[in-house]
Parts: C-alpha cells; sequence; structure tokens
C-alpha cells in the first residue's frame, strides 16, 4: 500500500502525456501529417494483443540494433528464452528450462524449414541457416505448441521469417571486423524482373579466432568457419496466388577441444590429454510454396522441401542426410469461426559411420518418418470481447507410435487496450535416431580414495525408448497503458513425464584386484577398450522414460517509449524445475543434475536512442542468475562417484552500439559486446565435454552499404 | 523505520517520475511515433473521401492481428462530418458489411486476396501499411518514405468501389496509381 503514490504519479502523467500527444495529433491535418517526421525509435513490435500465448516478436531494426553477429545471440532479448555460449559457435538455446547443448524440447523454423536435427533432437546453432539481415522478424512463442507446430514444439517455438524478395531489391554489402580476429562479410543483391517477380541472391561469411579457454592460460582450438548463400524468389501469380522458392546451403568448420584422451596408471589415477577433433557441417536445401484462394474463400497453403545435409566430426562421427517435407494447411473463416487445418509429411534417410566403441550406433542406415494431422478453430463467442480456441493434432511416427497433442485457449479482450488468456496445451516429444541408437562413452569419475579406481561411465542405446510428454496451464494479461507504454505479463506451470534419463544397467571391472572386490570381470568389453587387466570400472547404464517433474515460471515483458527518441525495453522471466524423486539413484542423480541446470532469474534491459536522425546509441544490460552444471569427466577422486557440478556463476554484462549514418546509403558502426566482466563463464558443456571457453569483451566495427 | 524509508523513497521517485515525464511531454508535438501517425492518416481519410450513401455512423473496421486498436480508442464516438464514429475488429471477410474503412496490417498480408475478392465493388475504402497493397487491388497504402510517413492511392481501385477521394488528398498523395481516363 506504501507503494500506491508512486504508481499513480507515474499512471496518471503517462495518461496525461498520451492524450496531449493525441489531441495534438488529431488537429493535424493531412497536409500536416505528410509532413511529420517519424525520428522515433523503430515501430513497436507488431502487437501480440489478440493471440492467447505467450508471444515476443523481434524485429529487423532490433536485431540491427542488438549488435548481435550470430542468430542465438539475438534470441536472449526474449523472455522466457535461455540462451548459454558453449564456445566460438556452438550454443545451448532453450525456453523454459531444461537447456543443453542438444537442447530438445524448442522447435525452429526458418519460414516453415524446421532446424531441428533428427539426429541429436536439437538445433545445431553453429550452422548460420540464413543471414541475419535477411531476417524481416522472428515470432516466439513460448509454451506448447505442437497442436500448429507438431510433435517437439514442446516448450515453445522460433519462427524465423525472412524478407520477401521486393524488399530487398538493389544492393548491399555490409562488412565488419572486430578483436578476436573477428570479420563478417555480408552482401546481397536483388532484383524485380517484372511487376509481380522478384528475387535477391545473398551471402554471409563469417570468421573468429580461438576463444581464451577458462581459468587456464592457453587458448581454445575454436576457430570458426562459416559461410551462408540464400536465394529467394517471389511470384505473384494474381487472383490470390503466389509462389515463392528459397534456396539455402550453408558450411560451418569449427574444431573443439576435449580433454578425454585417458592414460591410465597402474597405481590408480586417471590422467586425460587433449583431442582436437575438426567438425564440419553442411546443409543444402531447395524449397518452393505455392498459396491459392479458392472460390469458396479457403486460403491454402501448400509447402514443399528438400534437403541434404552432413555432418563429419573426426574420428568421431560422420553422418549424411536427406530429408524431404511436405506441408499443407489452410484456412477458412465463416460466421464467427476460424478455422486453420494441416497435414504434414517428413521422411529423413540417413547413412552414419561411427568410431566404436567410443561410439555406436544400432543400425548405420535408417529412415525415419512423420506424418501429422491437425485442426484448430478459434471461435468468437462474443465479438470482439470473448474468443475460444482449441485444436488437436495427431502424429504417426515410425518409431515412437501415434501421438496425440492438443490445446485449448479462452481470450478475454476487456477493452482495445487490455487482454487477458488462458491456456492449456499439451505436447510430446519423439526420440530422436540418436537416443534410440546410439550407444556412447559418456563420462568419467575417479573413485574408491585412496585406490583412485577411474570409474567409466558408458550409455547403452535403447531402441525402445518412448516418447516424453507435456502438458500445463498458462495465464497471461497484456495492458497498453498509453500510446507509449505496453506490458505484458504470463505464469505457466507445466507437467513432464516420460522424460528421458539414465538408469544403471551393469558393472564390472577390468583387472583381477578389483574383482576380488565382488565386481565380476568383463574382458570383452574391457578388450574393446584396450583396458583390460588395467584398474578400471566401468559403469553401464541405459536410458530410459524414467524422469518426471514441474516446471513454473513468470515472465514479463514491457515496452517504453520514453520520449519519441528513446525506447526502453524490459524483458524478465522466473523459472523453477522441481523434478520428483525416484526409487532408481540413476534417475535421482539425473533430477538433481536436471533441476540445476539453468538459471532461476533472467533478465535484459534494451536503451534504443535516436540522438539525431543521422546518430543512434544502443546499450543492452542482460544479467542472469547463476546455476550447476554436471562435470562429465572428473578426476579429483570421491568417495562415493556422485555426480560433481561446476558452478556458472550469475552475471552482469552490458553491450553497447554507436552508428553514425554518413548519408541515405552508408552507416557505420561501433560495437562492443560483454564488455562487464573480463573473463566469465557462461555454460560447462553436457553430452561432449568440450573444454569451457571464457567470453571476454569484445569489439566490432561495421560499415553497411546500400545501393 | 524500514517502511518510513520506502515512503520516503517511493516519494522522491514519484516526484522525479512526474518532473521527467512533465520535461519531455513537449518533445510529443514535434514528432510522433509510427502507430499513431498511422492512426492519425486512417481518421484523416474519413474526413477526404466521399460515400455514396450516408447514415447516422461511420465505421472504421480493424482487420485481424492489429495493433492501431489502442491508439484508435481515444477517438471513438467522434463526429467527422457530422457521423459518429465507431471502430470494430473484424476477422472474417463476413464481418466487413457496415465497413466504411478498412485497415488490413502488413502482417495480415497473407489475407489480401481474400479480402480484396470480398471487398469488390462494395464502397469499402481499404488502408495497408504493406507498400504492395496497391497492386492486390486495395486502393490507399500507407509508407515510410524519407523519414516520414506518406500513402499512395490507387485511382482506379478507387474508382471501383464507387469512392470519391477530394483532390486535396489525391494531390498530397506520394503517388496516384492507375489514373482513370
Amino acid at each position: 500500500m506504501k507503494r500506491a503514490p508512486l504508481w499513480i504519479a507515474i499512471l496518471t502523467a503517462f495518461t496525461a502525456a498520451s492524450h496531449a500527444a493525441a489531441e495534438r495529433l488529431d488537429d493535424l491535418s493531412l497536409e500536416d501529417l505528410v509532413k511529420t517526421e517519424i525520428t522515433s525509435v523503430s515501430r513497436k513490435s507488431q502487437s501480440a494483443m489478440d493471440i492467447p500465448a505467450a508471444a515476443f516478436v523481434i524485429t529487423a531494426e532490433d536485431i540491427r540494433r542488438s549488435g548481435a553477429q550470430a542468430l542465438p545471440d539475438v534470441l536472449r532479448m526474449a523472455p522466457g528464452i535461455e540462451v548459454a555460449q558453449i564456445d566460438n559457435g556452438r550454443y545451448a538455446v532453450t525456453a523454459r528450462g531444461f537447456n543443453g547443448r542438444f537442447a530438445n524440447k524448442l522447435q525452429v523454423l526458418v519460414d516453415g524449414r524446421s532446424l531441428y536435427h533428427p539426429m541429436f533432437a536439437g538445433v545445431l546453432w553453429e550452422l548460420d541457416p540464413i543471414p541475419l539481415e535477411d531476417i524481416e522478424r522472428i515470432e516466439i512463442i513460448r509454451g506448447a505448441g505442437a497442436v500448429m507446430w507438431g510433435a517437439n514444439a514442446v516448450n515453445g517455438v522460433i519462427n524465423i521469417i525472412s524478407k520477401p524478395a521486393r524488399s530487398q531489391h538493389g544492393g548491399a554489402i555490409s562488412l565488419s571486423a572486430g578483436s578476436k580476429g573477428a570479420g563478417n562479410l555480408y552482401a546481397r543483391i536483388g532484383q524485380a524482373v517484372s511487376d509481380s517477380t522478384s528475387w535477391k541472391l545473398s551471402v554471409q561469411g563469417r570468421h573468429i579466432d580461438p576463444s581464451p579457454q577458462f581459468n587456464q592460460s592457453t587458448d581454445s582450438v575454436d576457430r570458426l568457419n562459416n559461410a551462408v548463400v540464400d536465394f529467394r524468389l517471389d511470384h505473384a501469380i494474381g487472383d490470390g496466388r503466389d509462389l515463392s522458392i528459397w534456396a539455402n546451403a550453408s558450411r560451418s568448420k569449427i574444431t573443439e577441444l576435449w580433454n578425454t584422451n585417458p592414460t591410465f596408471s597402474p597405481t590408480g589415477g586417471l590422467a586425460l590429454s587433449a583431442l582436437t577433433p575438426l567438425q564440419e557441417l553442411h546443409s543444402e536445401s531447395l524449397v518452393a510454396r505455392y498459396r491459392w484462394l479458392s472460390d469458396s474463400g479457403i486460403e491454402s497453403s501448400i509447402q514443399a522441401s528438400g534437403t541434404s545435409s552432413g555432418i563429419d566430426i573426426t574420428r568421431f562421427i560422420a553422418e549424411s542426410r536427406t530429408t524431404v517435407d511436405l506441408d499443407y494447411q489452410a484456412r477458412y473463416t465463416f460466421e464467427r469461426h476460424d478455422i486453420l487445418w494441416g497435414l504434414s509429411h517428413r521422411s529423413s534417410s540417413d547413412e552414419i559411420s561411427t568410431n566404436e566403441p567410443y561410439i555406436a550406433i544400432a543400425s548405420s542406415s535408417y529412415t525415419q518418418s512423420n506424418t501429422g494431422l491437425f485442426v484448430h478453430d478459434d471461435w468468437t463467442l462474443i465479438p470482439e470481447r470473448l474468443k475460444l480456441g482449441a485444436g488437436v493434432r495427431a502424429d504417426m511416427t515410425s518409431r515412437n507410435g501415434t501421438n496425440y497433442s492438443n490445446n485449448a485457449t479462452l481470450l478475454w479482450t476487456p477493452s482495445r487496450t487490455d487482454s487477458a488468456w488462458f491456456k492449456f496445451a499439451s505436447a510430446p516429444r519423439t526420440s530422436s535416431r540418436g537416443e534410440r541408437d546410439i550407444s556412447i562413452l559418456a563420462g568419467a569419475a575417479v573413485v574408491q580414495p585412496p585406490f583412485n579406481i577411474p570409474l567409466i561411465t558408458y550409455v547403452n542405446a535403447n531402441q525402445n525408448l518412448g516418447p516424453e510428454h507435456a502438458k500445463g496451464i498458462e495465464l497471461g494479461y497484456r495492458k497498453q497503458f498509453s500510446s507509449t507504454l505496453s506490458a505484458d505479463v504470463n505464469a505457466y506451470s507445466y507437467r513432464y513425464t516420460n522424460l528421458r534419463s539414465g538408469s544403471q544397467s551393469d558393472q564390472f571391472a577390468c583387472n583381477a584386484m578389483l574383482a576380488g572386490f565382488g565386481f565380476p570381470l568383463n574382458d570383452a568389453k574391457c578388450g574393446a577398450f584396450g583396458v583390460t587387466g588395467v584398474p578400471v570400472m566401468f559403469v553401464e547404464t541405459q536410458t530410459i522414460n524414467g524422469l518426471s517433474g514441474r516446471s513454473d515460471g513468470i515472465e514479463l515483458s514491457s515496452d517504453w517509449l520514453v520520449v519519441s527518441n528513446w525506447r526502453l525495453q524490459l524483458s524478465y522471466s522466473w523459472s523453477r524445475l522441481v523434478m520428483d524423486g525416484s526409487s532408481n539413484p540413476s534417475v535421482n542423480a539425473d533430477a538433481e543434475i536436471t533441476q540445476r541446470s539453468g538459471p532461476r532469474h533472467y533478465g535484459s534491459l534494451r536503451s534504443q536512442w535516436n540522438i539525431t536522425t543521422s546518430q543512434q546509441f544502443d546499450l543492452w544490460l542482460r544479467a542472469s542468475g547463476g546455476f550447476d552444471r554436471q562435470n562429465l569427466i572428473d578426476t579429483t577422486p570421491s568417495a562415493t562417484g556422485a555426480p560433481t557440478f561446476t558452478h556458472v556463476p550469475g552475471y552482469l554484462t552490458a553491450d553497447l552500439r554507436y552508428a553514425y549514418r554518413v548519408n541515405k546509403d552508408l552507416e557505420l558502426a561501433l560495437i562492443g559486446r560483454n564488455l562487464i566482466n573480463r573473463h566469465r563463464l557462461e555454460y560447462v558443456s553436457d553430452f561432449i565435454p568440450t573444454a569451457a571457453t571464457a567470453l571476454t569483451p569484445s569489439w566490432l566495427i561495421s560499415s553497411r552499404w546500400s545501393f | 523505520m524500514t517502511l518510513g524509508i520506502v515512503t520516503r523513497l517511493a516519494r522522491r521517485l514519484a516526484f522525479l517520475a512526474a518532473a521527467l515525464v512533465a520535461a519531455t511531454t513537449p518533445a510529443f508535438a514535434e514528432v510522433s511515433t509510427e502507430p499513431q501517425l498511422k492512426a492519425a492518416y486512417l481518421i484523416n481519410f474519413l474526413k477526404y473521401v466521399e460515400w455514396p450513401e450516408t447514415g447516422t455512423t461511420i465505421t472504421l473496421c480493424l482487420f485481424g492481428r492489429n495493433s492501431l486498436g489502442p491508439y484508435l480508442a481515444a477517438h471513438e464516438g467522434r463526429q467527422i462530418g457530422g457521423r459518429e464514429l465507431r471502430i470494430r475488429k473484424v476477422s472474417s471477410v463476413e464481418q466487413l458489411a457496415d465497413c466504411q474503412e478498412l485497415f488490413i496490417p502488413d502482417t495480415e498480408a497473407t489475407h489480401f486476396a481474400a479480402i480484396m475478392r470480398w471487398v469488390d465493388k462494395q464502397p469499402i475504402l481499404t488502408v495497408s501499411d504493406a507498400a504492395m497493397f496497391l497492386r492486390e487491388g486495395g486502393t490507399i497504402a500507407l509508407v515510410r518514405s524519407d523519414g516520414g510517413l506518406r500513402f499512395d492511392v490507387n485511382a482506379e481501385a478507387l474508382d471501383h468501389a464507387g469512392l470519391r477521394a477530394s483532390p486535396l488528398m489525391i494531390r498530397l498523395a506520394r503517388q496516384v496509381t492507375g489514373a482513370p481516363r
């Protein structure tokens, strides 16, 4: 109650200010309007007032003004999205918890083409899917979105929409260079062939020299070389019909440092030396979309795409893959209904070779397929006031059977400036090729001091691994306080079941001394690793659908145009995972690892200031709570062999951008990133024990010339 | 004790906030945000266009996911040319029957064709902030140009809809396409 006077003062002040503005504009005649200058900061991200879900939009201007050079860094501005950099190219990105190098509960699409990798169940962020300059906007919808976006859109979907070719006529060249040997070149050319046909072709190349290792004097080996070529052709046929064709090819090359090469000593303990495998990724895709309108008013679209891609990690794994997607969607509005329905089919064939026994695959080639069918209706119960939505989807998969997802929403708009929504949704996550077929050496610890016996963990594939399930409820409220201030707040609670975890299946020793303590010998398996007779113990685990738990959170975002040339955008998220305990000690350990794996608080404050029409100054403050990541390998002897953790401390950091527009075609910018901490750890890699790198302040000078 | 400090702090902050807003208010007179300007255009067009039939009300419809609603709310119920202004949100073509002006944001570009087919030959002034709208048969497109917001007019579409725009409006347009012969 004591704070009431402050809020009343602020609200009164805003209302007064906005009324003053409205009256003044109102008095303007058409003659005045055409002369009015917009020196305001960007346009408001498309209002999400009418969506009964937690939505956030990132515009092209937000991207440019963020100073970010890689897609995951852009996503840091959205509430509910966790982004952690692993090295120069690799990132862990998730929505609402469960972050990981292959975070598997987030669907990511570029113009409807999925980046979700069927092998790893996640996105390989080191491969640039599209130049940042070519992105028109990014729509982020948190929470289960499986009905419309398919299985695996469990915690959210990121929809990247590229600029139409007609808005990319002419040419542009953008060149950046900065500390850490960072270089970025982008070039584009586009043309209108006729009134109805336009095309554009763009290329982007990126390079970064290796990062420093965290808390080590030597650098890592994560030199990044990326290239992407993107072509788009749009043709309006007329009468509601249009055709778009995309062709895209990308390459990524980055070496990785693993301190995993073991040397066993007869007197116990474990010494590790470095391995530096080179990882090369490539992807080529061709997409065509045709949209048409029937005489009865049904809007339809059919999209077909083919992608050929490959992964090659030296002496570890090589994969080549061909994926074909077919997607049909239609929409029909009549009376008070707005019906959307669709049918999609995806087939993905691979050929994989691995370096056994460190990593082994059950079958070297496989084709997985998924057929989905959905229908959704938005039903206006009271015009302009109350809308009810409901949808259902069935996914027939080649290995996880048939899975259903559904949702129900209620959107209440008591006034033009307020809206409140409720959502219930469920989503399955189908298990990936890797999860079902790959067996892998997963970790190492040293136990039983003073004997210091190396304990190696090996995960065996489970070809019967089933789908994971999530369902939950969300509540949200949006308010436009005045023409210059809006806020959006939502809360959610989801329940997860059948989550993947490990379960110990076998334990054996490799020499007679340990066998004397009652552990069985397994000469065949020890021999495969060349450690027969060495004092080493193995623990084998198998993946099972054993983990369950709950996720709760609150997300907030606000947009305030303080004065016409200064905008502040705030986002904040609070999240908590509470996993269920289990009588199975391996599942219990996984519950603890999952629960501690992400930050509880995350916040971002962006300031965009147009000093003059030719100068911009932008500041971005980001803060995160700390969290703990499991050490995959720990050579410090421990009595129990229980998981050990590295604490990733919380941080506050700042990015800056100053841009000067020399003339209407040339812009120069100075960008500083991660300016507050001199040497910061942001993540500890899971699955693959990449040596931790440090984030350090970096500077970049960039020029952008359009013609 | 602590509570006292909080109260004092709150008062000081409130004063600061009020002072800040007071100090910055004059800026609004000179420049405008894009949505404010779009809203002002939509209102203004109603004054410069003549409809074949006149009633006691004039209805401005906003199609689909719309960001201008909050900027227009204050104008609802005003008198424009002796008619009372109504503002309605519409999401399907069947709700367009009594709209005099229809705004379709560029985010709804996929529905242009469906809407234009329905609107065909009806006295509805269609406006969008998508530059390609005129090619789809729309009557007015709001376009960013030289640091401001201007508008293009499709005279043929206007004629087709049976609407008459004042010569002043045509003169102020950035571009007039499909002038009727």
